[in-house]
């Protein structure tokens, strides 16, 4: 009884919260001239003489048309100033900026210059070692970092259902630590173990450039592995409900973010379903002596829990994305350490680094090709509308298996 | 431990075994010309017996970029030489993106400018990166020592001066534009950029050759060619740049109709995708995609 006062409590204060924050919002109009700072959320689009840029002000969606140079970058900061105007685009009404004065914000704080100047580096390196889309893809896979790609290539990626491999930056911290973690639990004592994969994933962070979404992550990630390491599922589970509340709390659009979603039910995932898997001793054992196990439950874990979160955001359900992701899942791990030690090593030691991240091009080809493979089979369901009435029964019938099963572990 | 030791000898030995693949595929000791599928636009890409690369413009975007990745092995990202052979959007502005990824050695020209803001963006970018840039007139020619050769054929000095007094151009309007032959034994392929018929019998000359493959001028326009090149010029092979559908219109009914007339095998980028020419120094052939 106690409890459920406090949850309620809790619900209403974040509700007073987010009217405010609706309250304040500002309506825009047709010919109306902005002027607002803004950070740039996904890899502008170059093609021929024009840049789209898409950048948010308040609740609305802007899509800037500009020349494609000077070239910016995902996460960049920018001042825009010029006259909307109200254009359609794939049946939806949206604003447009032609050609806008645009200021690039350099960042002030030394930390944050010396941050972009190392992800200028890490980008710059991917690209001079690999192929065009196997660097952006590598990029987004370890780093969550955004680049270009060809059409066709995005196209196999999201018709075959693991586009989200470089969109869930969230999921990635959590797989990255999961992976770090497990590899020095083996050789250490626990709280050796959780230290190092801490300071891992912080520096981690940092090569992602401290994005506000990756920040989320990592703290929701550092907790999962926290309870992984040292066996405590409880106390992580309160801590992540905490912080995510917290989140919410401080800006409630938080909530709309795919990324938020994404990793906030991805380390759900790993800290109730993934002990499913440990549940009988037989499949431990099994575990133990398959090469790519334990990766395989870590990702099905994450995989179960947002489900929901990547069809409704990624619009296209293959009937061959489950079996292409089981195909091709096992390789993000790999291919996530074999990035994130090649980039850190090639920042201190250029030719080291480009011959580890070379490794990851067997591993980019087979993804490749069985990608291109399944999305030229077709089969793929295009999602316009995924009715938020499945992503919560979805939810209710996964959180009840936890629940029910919970109790005989 | 044991597990990641397996994963990386995995991958170590498929790693080897794709070097060896792509090594017999791309140095096989013969010339490769590729007319790449850039859309509506040039940009051809040269890799010559000894393994050097070349690129004649590069297109509008960073389609090029594909063209090139699937033209090289992965580990070479060094080009000799990129050559523009006028300063137009549809030549230049995928230069921006390949000296990003590549490391390119030098950037020929013709001394023509074009006060728009890309291009002074795209020789920013040039000069910023230290690139050497060589101007070239018609007689200057490079040599390499695996028996390639690239003849610069025109504009002359005296007819840049005429057409483009300032050494400037427009967007719109086509006068000098290089004009390059590549020779490889008794090989040879005239790239012709966006050339009109004045300039290309100009750089011709009196002693034009014949020639095995001809780029048909300014993405075939009628404004390019006529039946006095091509009975001096006797390609065998006749390819045309252009992008499916563009809103000029190229190539024109009536260089479609020229080339039928002579009875020159005609390829064309929009329909066919790239267009590979392969040659021993002798004879050639076309390699299938």
């Amino acid at each position: 009884m106690r409890i459920a006062s406090v949850f309620l409590v809790l619900i209403l204060v974040l509700g007073i919260r987010a009217f405010l924050e609706y309250q304040n919002r500002q309506d825009l109009k047709d010919g109306e001239e902005v002027n607002f700072v803004t950070q740039i959320k996904s890899q502008p689009k170059i093609s021929g003489s024009r840049q789209i840029v898409s950048a948010n002000l308040d609740l609305n969606r802007i899509l800037i048309i500009t020349s494609p140079h000077p070239e910016f970058n995902y996460q960049d900061r920018i001042r825009v100033s010029g006259k909307l105007k109200v254009g359609v685009l794939n049946k939806n009404e949206i604003f447009i900026l032609s050609f806008p004065k645009i200021q690039k914000i350099e960042d002030e704080n030394s930390i944050f210059k010396f941050i972009s100047v190392l992800r200028q580096k890490l980008i710059y390196l991917f690209e001079r070692t690999l192929p065009s889309d196997y660097s952006s893809l590598l990029l987004g896979i370890a780093f969550g970092i955004r680049r270009n790609m060809s059409s066709e290539f995005l196209d196999n990626l999201r018709i075959a259902g693991v586009l989200h491999v470089i969109a869930a930056s969230g999921m990635n911290i959590t797989l990255f630590g999961g992976f770090i973690g497990g590899v020095f639990s083996f050789f250490l004592k626990r709280q050796i173990a959780l230290f190092l994969t801490v300071s891992g994933v912080l520096f981690y962070a940092v090569l992602s450039g401290f994005e506000a979404s990756i920040v989320r992550a990592t703290i929701m990630g550092i907790l999962a592995l926290s309870a992984q390491i040292l066996g405590r599922q409880r106390l992580s589970f309160y801590a992540l409900m905490v912080a995510g509340y917290l989140m919410i709390f401080i800006n409630p659009l938080t909530i709309f973010d795919i990324g938020f979603q994404l990793s906030f039910a991805a380390t759900f995932g790993l800290l109730s379903i993934r002990p499913f898997f440990f549940f009988s001793d037989t499949i431990k054992k099994a575990l133990n002596i398959t090469l790519i196990g334990e990766d395989l439950i870590i990702t099905l874990s994450a995989q179960a829990a947002t489900l929901p979160i990547l069809i409704a955001n990624f619009g296209t359900y293959s009937i061959w994305s489950v079996f292409v992701n089981a195909l091709v899942l096992w390789t993000v791990p790999i291919l996530m350490v074999i990035g994130a030690v090649g980039g850190s090593l090639g920042i201190f030691w250029e030719l080291a680094g480009k011959a580890v991240i070379l490794l990851a091009f067997p591993l980019i080809f087979y993804f490749d090709k069985i990608v291109s493979l399944f999305s030229d089979l077709g089969g793929s369901l295009e999602i316009e509308d995924f009715p938020w009435q499945f992503a919560a029964g979805y939810y209710l019938i996964l959180v009840s298996l936890v629940l029910k099963f919970k109790n005989k572990l | 431990m044991k597990k990641t030791v397996l994963i990386f000898s995995f991958l170590i030995l498929f790693f080897g075994g794709f070097a060896v693949f792509e090594n017999a595929k791309y140095n096989d000791g013969k010339l490769h010309v590729i007319f790449c599928n850039v859309g509506q636009g040039n940009g051809v890409f040269i890799r010559t017996p000894g393994r050097k690369n070349f690129l004649i413009d590069a297109g509008p975007d960073d389609k090029i970029i594909k063209c090139l990745e699937r033209h090289m092995p992965f580990w070479d990202k060094t080009i000799s030489a990129a050559f523009l052979t006028h300063p137009h959007l549809d030549h230049f502005a995928g230069l921006n993106f390949v000296i990003k990824r590549y490391s390119l050695l030098s950037f020929v020209t013709e001394d023509l400018s074009n006060k728009s803001v890309s291009f002074q963006a795209l020789m920013d970018n040039i000069r910023s990166r230290n690139l050497k840039i060589i101007y070239v007139f018609s007689g200057d020619s490079f040599k390499l020592k695996d028996g390639t050769s690239l003849l610069i054929l025109g504009p002359s000095y005296e007819y840049l001066d005429k057409t483009s007094p300032g050494r400037n151009i427009q967007e719109s309007g086509e006068f000098g534009s290089l004009i390059v032959l590549l020779r490889f034994g008794s090989f040879s392929v005239l790239f012709t950029g966006d050339s009109q018929t004045e300039g290309l019998v100009q750089a011709l000359g009196t002693e034009a050759g014949e020639t095995d493959v001809l780029e048909v001028p300014h993405h075939g326009s009628k404004t390019g060619l006529n039946d006095k090149i091509l009975s001096s010029l006797e390609p065998k092979l006749a390819v045309i740049s252009a992008g499916k559908k563009n809103r000029y219109g190229h190539p024109s009914p009536f260089t479609l109709s020229l080339l039928k007339n002579f009875h020159i095998k005609t390829l064309r980028t929009d329909l066919s995708g790239d267009i590979e020419v392969v040659s021993d120094g002798e004879s050639f052939g076309i390699k299938p995609n």
